[in-house]
């Protein structure tokens, strides 16, 4: 059983300009100890899914349908458990929250409340699901500074969150995500805000948090480097679809989707210096108001066929790990494909 | 070194912020950018890499004078602008340009993307209205926007297509020398290439110089020619975009090139990052010594004492007691 699976997750926003398709349909797992990473470009839907997982969504999201489980229990609030009872699914979630799963968010400066001590606000998650004492507390929330290596930890513990700076203030964030041993960490771009010399070691730090402690930690990011570092296995996410998933390994050197080869020759992994044109993706991002009906990065790929526009490519599985939602890799299967989409939408 | 003169030269160039006073009215100052020195030459793109609080966009801001220098000089083709009046500065106002980093806050959202790019000619009073309007619709051909782009409004666009904008309306009055201020950090990543290789094309085009500031590593060296690397608000190495990233000499310049995270797996498992204790000081009170002494893996008992000059050393400035 996987620590963490998502099963055909489809999130919208209703907004006065229409519905939003934020996450389409998207179909993943994180197992124990395990750095998975999710990779896209903004208004990819890589963060709405993680809200998601933490019952975190804007007031005007839906899910539209969709499974999400934990440990095999199905934490979706539109499981049968909780359907009809939101107090019951708010209830479960704040047992979950900071407690089994818990979220580091990218920007350090914002995240923590200046007003309270630092050690204030890592001792608060720790009296709140272990209800132990202060002083148990204390001691346990100095253990967890020094093992993010912030030092003289007794002296900081008092200090408030202007007296740090933004790398020592990310790992008090790292710090109280990890302060009830959580066993999910979810990571929304942790390391974006920081300098690169900082960056490389808070990357350090969580590599040594999923060896050490076998937390999975979900790694949101767009910045590839940090993947190529950190993360095990990758998911590729372009507007709301996976479209590609593999180890790190396949999508580094066997790209398949058109979209992970773009944006590896856009990054430049093999260029120098020098005027040679960089390779990069024409076009911008789509707009989720108005997808088109295939796939959505058909107007972007310098490979498109005619069947793009109108039908949406199934997941072809490669081997083991690694599949990819394009229409090169199912052209064999077209005509079955084709008759389910057709299908489906008589239906609707 | 060689027949062509710099268009520009920043010589010992220094800029102060006073940080707070005490009770004996002894001032104490933020060194944001301190004793800088170098050239660029027409055509050129110098790069200016260091971590957040270097200085390296008070050095942008201070040589267009958005800031006055306190100390060293300015030279635009010769010309010290360190001094110039406002009024004296016009002629070079319309020589420099800069493109901020920030597409959403660098434009006016009650102006149509054909004010904006015409304003700065409205400004300096060039063309009649007829040949302005013209001229946007040829500036927004020539950054990949649509002329009937022209009558719309920036919440229109998206981040890069802003961008574009920017670029347009700094192009408008035909200028010698951009500075970029991290144009490419707020864009996406398959958007990012998309803007560099406009400037690319615009600097082969019209032979403009750029001052190109950033912190991803990788794209500064693509577009570069120069690299230069700053440190509280030290310049501590310059020279060739290639000699300063496959042999960086200078300790600190070795640290932030080992940390910038290659996107190549294989690569980044065998690779050793070398650990920096500690973290940058306060630019109040810099070291008295190397301004990386706090800090560097090879200090010696000399770098406490007085911060090194830079020295020529196998191709490039480099300022480390190592190469003296």
């Amino acid at each position: 059983m996987s620590l963490l699976e998502i099963r055909n997750l489809w999130i919208e926003f209703r907004t006065p300009h229409g519905t939003i398709q934020a996450v389409r349909n998207i179909n993943y797992s994180v197992e124990n100890g395990e750095i998975l990473g999710i990779v896209g470009e903004s208004g990819s839907g890589k963060s709405v899914s993680m809200l998601a997982v933490l019952g975190l969504l804007a007031s005007n999201s839906v899910i539209r349908s969709g499974e999400i489980l934990f440990n095999g229990k199905n934490i979706s609030p539109l499981s049968p458990e909780f359907k009809n009872r939101p107090d019951l699914y708010e209830k479960t979630m704040k047992d979950i929250r900071g407690n089994r799963i818990s979220m580091v968010f990218q920007d350090p400066m914002s995240f923590l409340n200046p007003l309270l001590k630092i050690g204030t606000q890592i001792t608060e998650g720790i009296i709140c699901h272990t209800h132990c004492t202060k002083a148990a507390a204390k001691k346990q929330a100095i253990d967890l500074m020094k093992s993010v290596g912030i030092p003289a930890a007794e002296d900081r513990f008092d200090q408030y969150p202007f007296e740090f700076s933004g790398g020592m203030r990310q790992r008090i964030i790292i710090a109280i995500a990890l302060s009830c041993n959580p066993e999910l960490i979810i990571a929304d771009e942790p390391t974006t805000a920081l300098d690169v010399t900082v960056q490389a070691q808070i990357m350090d730090l969580l590599k040594k948090i999923a060896d050490e402690r076998n937390t999975a930690i979900i790694m949101i990011t767009h910045n590839l480097g940090v993947v190529a570092k950190l993360c095990d296995r990758i998911n590729i996410m372009y507007a709301g679809d996976i479209v590609e998933t593999g180890t790190t390994d396949q999508i580094f050197y066997e790209p398949r989707h058109w979209y992970t080869r773009g944006l590896l020759e856009s990054i430049g992994m093999n260029i120098g210096s020098g005027r040679v044109k960089l390779p990069s993706i024409p076009g911008t991002p789509p707009d989720l108001l108005n997808l088109n009906k295939g796939c959505a990065f058909m107007p972007r790929c310098s490979h498109a066929m005619n069947i793009c526009r109108d039908y949406k490519p199934a997941v072809s599985q490669f081997n083991a790990t690694q599949a990819a939602r394009c229409w090169d890799y199912c052209k064999d299967r077209a005509d079955e494909i084709v008759a389910q989409q057709d299908k489906e939408e008589t239906l609707q | 070194m060689n027949d062509i003169s710099p268009l520009l030269s920043i010589r010992h160039l220094k800029k102060y912020f006073l940080a707070e006073r005490n009770v004996f009215k002894v001032n104490s100052y933020v060194k944001a950018v301190d004793d800088v020195t170098f050239d660029i030459m027409p055509g050129e793109t110098v790069g200016l890499v260091g971590e957040s609080g270097c200085g390296k966009s008070t050095l942008a801001r201070t040589v267009i004078r958005i800031y006055e220098p306190d100390e060293g000089d300015i030279l635009y083709q010769g010309t010290n602008i360190s001094h110039l009046s406002t009024r004296e500065m016009i002629p070079y106002r319309k020589k420099i340009q800069m493109i901020f980093q920030d597409p959403y806050s660098s434009l006016n959202p009650r102006y149509t993307v054909g004010e904006t790019i015409a304003e700065p000619m409205e400004i300096h009073n060039m063309y009649d209205r007829e040949t302005r309007m013209e001229k946007v619709s040829s500036l927004l051909e020539q950054v990949g926007l649509k002329p009937d782009h022209i009558s719309r409004y920036p919440y229109e666009f998206s981040g890069g297509q802003r961008q574009r904008i920017g670029i347009a309306r700094t192009l408008a009055l035909d200028p010698e020398f951009i500075i970029c201020d991290e144009p490419i950090s707020a864009l996406d990543v398959s958007i990012q290439a998309q803007i560099i290789n406009l400037l690319e094309k615009i600097q082969d085009e019209k032979k403009i110089s750029y001052l190109f500031i950033a912190h991803d590593l990788a794209m500064v060296r693509h577009i570069s020619h120069k690299i230069g690397v700053m440190y509280l608000g030290h310049l501590v190495e310059f020279g060739d975009a290639e000699t300063v990233y496959n042999d960086p000499l200078h300790p600190y310049t070795k640290a932030l090139m080992s940390s910038a995270p290659v996107p190549d797996p294989k690569t980044a498992r065998k690779e050793r990052r070398i650990e920096f204790r500690g973290e940058i000081p306060s630019p109040i009170h810099t070291p008295a010594g190397c301004p990386f002494s706090t800090r560097c893996p090879e200090c010696r008992p000399e770098c406490r004492i007085a911060p090194p000059v830079m020295a020529k050393q196998s191709g490039r400035r480099v300022a480390c007691y190592k190469y003296v």
